[in-house]
């Protein structure tokens, strides 16, 4: 078997199911095997896009709307109440619009600076990820860490069963932030990037905003 | 995301949410989204590689699963389900766009878009690990065909013959497309490699 012929059945065969000539015929051809490397690494890598993005907070507005219209959402609720008093809630309403303007705001400085002053790689060539999101940001880990705990401890005294998911997604959105700050910190050029870059932010603003917004009526 | 899955606080688990979401319950029906919001939105996202579509698609899927929440008796996973009906509308909508569906068995190749054979020297170009942002944005580039097979298949882990019968093809095509796009990925890293190396 040669690699034309090989290749031709490639397609068949890439996922499993070789017999002993098609084996072979990989063991031995460097060009056929590394081809096939690529191949599976780029579908074992796939499953990374798996939950990547984040949907804007409109998009649950909009269902939450269309349930209540429908009449799918009704009172009064059943069981336990998995949300406290109101009166308890209305305590950190006011962080809503104050914790989500200064992220976007921060974002928007991150941005800019990065726009205007590119960083060479070079110029942290050791830096692990969170040293590098801390080097680009100017904002300490254990900074984000205390913001993220204060947030679970206040959604967690509202709506101890969102508390489980909020963690989620904070841990979500920060691994966003430190990918899309390594890859715009890689290519300081990268318009694109950059704008990933914004877009991890204002996701994490997002969070912000839902887990504090929940307690408006 | 599994009925397992238990949530920390007062242990209300996936499965008490929907039974509670069937009583018309709004904190149940939040959470239910919140756990599965990032796998249908990105589901979408990849698929159509528009924004807007996606979120569109993404309140449709949601709107379908909780209107249908009272039938869901549980005999199989709640997130398959979730995610097929997600896969369901996507396909639905690209169907309405006159995406290709039937013509994937004819789908029109010329020469640039064909991928290429490589018999020529060994070139491993993509050993270790691929940034997860430039094999979103190779995925996005793909054409609407390629694109939706490789999402189904690598992304979402459908087999040939499920993504055979959802879409419409054989098992053989569903096969060859997925090799295109996996093909078409690979000189598209490529190239992103080459050109991440050129610059100083």
């Amino acid at each position: 078997m040669n690699c034309e012929q090989f290749q031709e059945i490639l397609p068949e065969v890439i996922d499993g199911g070789r017999n002993v000539e098609q084996e072979t015929h990989l063991q031995s051809c460097p060009v056929c095997s590394g081809l096939v490397a690529d191949l599976s690494l780029i579908s074992q890598e796939a499953r990374q896009l798996q939950e990547f993005a984040e949907p804007a907070p409109r998009v649950w507005n909009a269902i939450e709307i269309a349930l209540r219209r429908e009449g799918l959402i009704r009172e009064p609720i059943l069981g336990p109440a998995l949300l406290p008093p109101v009166k308890h809630r209305w305590s950190f309403a006011w962080l809503a619009p104050v914790t989500a303007a200064a992220l976007v705001a921060f974002g928007v400085f991150v941005y800019e600076r990065g726009a205007r002053e590119p960083q060479p790689v070079a110029q942290v060539p050791t830096a692990t990820p969170a040293a590098v999101t801390n080097l680009q940001t100017g904002k300490s880990q254990k900074s984000v860490n205390n913001e993220d705990q204060q947030l679970l401890e206040a959604v967690g005294s509202r709506a101890p069963t969102m508390q489980a998911a909020y963690a989620s997604n904070l841990q979500n959105v920060n691994a966003y932030i430190r990918d899309a700050e390594e890859s715009a910190q890689a290519d300081p050029n990268d318009e694109e990037a950059q704008q990933v870059v914004m877009d991890a932010y204002e996701q994490r603003a997002t969070v912000y905003e839902m887990a504090l917004d929940r307690s408006l009526p | 995301m599994t009925d397992a899955r238990k949530l920390q606080g007062d242990k209300l688990s996936e499965a008490e949410a929907i039974e509670r979401a069937k009583l018309g319950d709004a904190e149940a029906f939040q959470l239910l989204y919140s756990l599965h919001k990032r796998r249908v939105y990105s589901l979408c996202l990849r698929m159509t590689a528009n924004t807007a579509e996606a979120e569109d698609l993404t309140q449709e899927a949601f709107l379908q699963l909780f209107r249908k929440i009272a039938t869901f008796r549980g005999e199989s996973a709640f997130s398959t389900w979730l995610h097929r009906m997600a896969v369901n509308v996507v396909l639905m909508q690209l169907r309405k766009k006159s995406l290709p569906v039937v013509p994937l068995e004819e789908t029109l190749e010329n020469e640039d878009e064909a991928p290429k054979r490589e018999l020529g020297a060994a070139d491993p170009v993509l050993s270790g690990s691929i940034d997860r942002l430039r094999l979103q944005r190779a995925v996005d580039a793909l054409p609407p065909g390629y694109r939706r097979i490789f999402v189904l298949h690598d992304v979402e882990g459908y087999e040939h013959n499920e993504i055979a019968t959802m879409v419409g093809c054989s098992i053989g095509n569903s096969k060859s497309q997925l090799h295109k796009a996996r093909m078409k990925l690979r000189e598209a890293l490529k190239t992103s490699r080459a050109e991440k190396a050129a610059k100083p």
